[in-house]
């Protein structure tokens, strides 16, 4: 996994859920991050979208139930 | 197997119940369901999509296409309805609700959303998110039996203070005489010249309203005689279908609602006159209105409500005596969509937009 891709994730996670990015992990997840809903789960999407230009398919969508899967989308869909 | 969004099949009934059961469980609202009953509970044009992974139902939602038309002009365009996940229940399925938004707007970029309650709901901040224009499609009421009014509207009855003044106001008498003299006052001009009779089956004359005014509303969802008698069906007696005329011409027609309430969370246990739905020239719009008010205070009810996103339509009712109220009735539409309503800040007060769109009539 591309260590810069999920620092970076980790950080706009980290302004999008209101935690410390120091506190979130590959292994963070909707069920441990209190503020990971659904609204700010599309968020999210919406925010990595913007910062890479990148564009996600539902059905690579459900390939993020962790920030370490959506780092490695994220690194796939650059690569 | 990763998650996959497909159309509903019968084999797929078990798991959708199953899904609703998780949901029950967990206390969600009653509504914050799946369709188990195609044939029954979907409207017309409507289709089922769910979101299953390993066997498992994890959410769904229904598109529903439709034919619209913009100043007369005909576009396909789908409502976005009913999305429900998991992720409601249990944070792990949290990026469900994104998958199935996304997947409806691969299907149809022309997509709309209609109802949510506020934009609080999980939905309008989804949309709000994802750039969609959204608006409220104005609530406007009448109290015919204002004191019974006072005394059972939740909204008006909150906080405590306000329902010992309202009480008092019901009480004494006051409120009723001041509110039914308020509304008198607007009533004072009545339109002339109209007729109103049970309509008895949409037929071709709905079709020469539909095609003479169609082209007057800048988006209006098709309302021809054949697409009237499935939403408003002669066998269903709860609706009230009225045909107004003008010197032997038809220029109109409103389907009503007459409910009476039972310990409703808005309305308690009032009877409640909804102007579902009507159509006419923005011209011709006060004569419907006033038609469809007689017929509800004929009946009795105790309250008429209406949500009408056309500026004609809010303004026939305030004729009326409606009062404006509080609405939770959103309107949201895709960014391809509000490409054809363009500006949007002003062509939201052009959108034949009532009871009748989305849902149907659904709470009332």
């Amino acid at each position: 996994m591309n260590i810069e891709i999920l620092s970076e994730v980790c950080s706009i996670a980290g302004d999008l859920f209101e935690k410390d990015p120091r506190s979130l992990t590959a292994g963070s997840s909707p069920e441990d991050v209190e503020k990971w809903d659904s609204v700010q789960h599309l968020n999210l999407v919406l925010a990595l979208e913007e910062r890479y230009g990148i564009q996600f398919e539902p059905e690579e969508m459900d390939g993020m139930k962790n920030l370490g899967q959506v780092a490695a989308l994220v690194g796939s869909k650059l690569s | 197997m990763g998650m996959e969004i497909r159309p509903f099949s019968e084999e797929w009934l078990g798991a959708v119940r199953a899904f609703n059961l998780r949901l029950r469980a967990a206390q969600l609202a009653e509504d914050m369901r799946l369709p188990e009953n195609a044939a029954t509970e979907l409207l017309p044009g409507s289709e089922l999509y769910i979101a299953v992974e390993n066997g498992a139902v994890r959410g769904g939602y229904v598109l529903r296409q439709q034919q619209f038309y913009f100043g007369g002009e005909p576009n396909p365009v789908a409502h976005y309805r009913l999305p429900v996940s998991e992720g409601l229940v249990n944070k792990a399925y949290a990026m469900v609700g994104a998958l199935m938004l996304r997947h409806a707007l691969k299907m149809q970029p022309m997509l709309y959303a209609l109802g949510m309650g506020s934009y609080e709901h999980p939905l309008a901040r989804m949309l709000q998110a994802m750039k969609w224009s959204l608006c409220a499609v104005p609530f406007q009421f009448r109290m015919v039996h204002a004191g019974r009014c006072l005394r059972q509207l939740g909204p008006l009855r909150q906080p405590n203070w306000r329902r010992v003044v309202v009480d008092i106001a019901a009480a004494t008498g006051v409120g009723g005489l001041g509110i039914q003299a308020v509304q008198w006052t607007r009533t004072m001009r009545i339109p002339s010249g109209w007729k109103a009779e049970s309509a008895g089956t949409f037929g071709k004359w709905a079709d020469v309203v539909w095609q003479s005014c169609r082209a007057d509303y800048r988006m209006i969802a098709l309302r021809d005689s054949e697409t009237l008698e499935r939403l408003y069906p002669a066998s269903d007696p709860r609706f009230v279908r009225l045909r107004v005329s003008r010197r032997g011409e038809t220029i109109g027609w409103a389907v009503l609602l007459d409910t009476a309430m039972h310990q409703d969370r808005y309305f308690g246990d009032l009877r409640l006159g909804t102007l579902v739905d009507c159509l006419a020239a923005p011209a011709d719009a006060r004569a419907v209105t006033h038609a469809a008010r007689v017929e509800l205070e004929r009946r009795g009810v105790d309250l008429i409500i209406s949500n009408q996103g056309h500026s004609a339509w809010s303004w026939a009712l305030r004729e009326e005596g409606c009062w404006n109220g509080p609405s939770n009735f959103l309107f949201a539409a895709s960014p391809q969509l509000v490409k054809l309503l363009t500006p949007f800040e002003s062509a939201q007060r052009e959108l034949h937009l009532n009871r009748g769109d989305g849902d149907g009539p659904i709470h009332l």
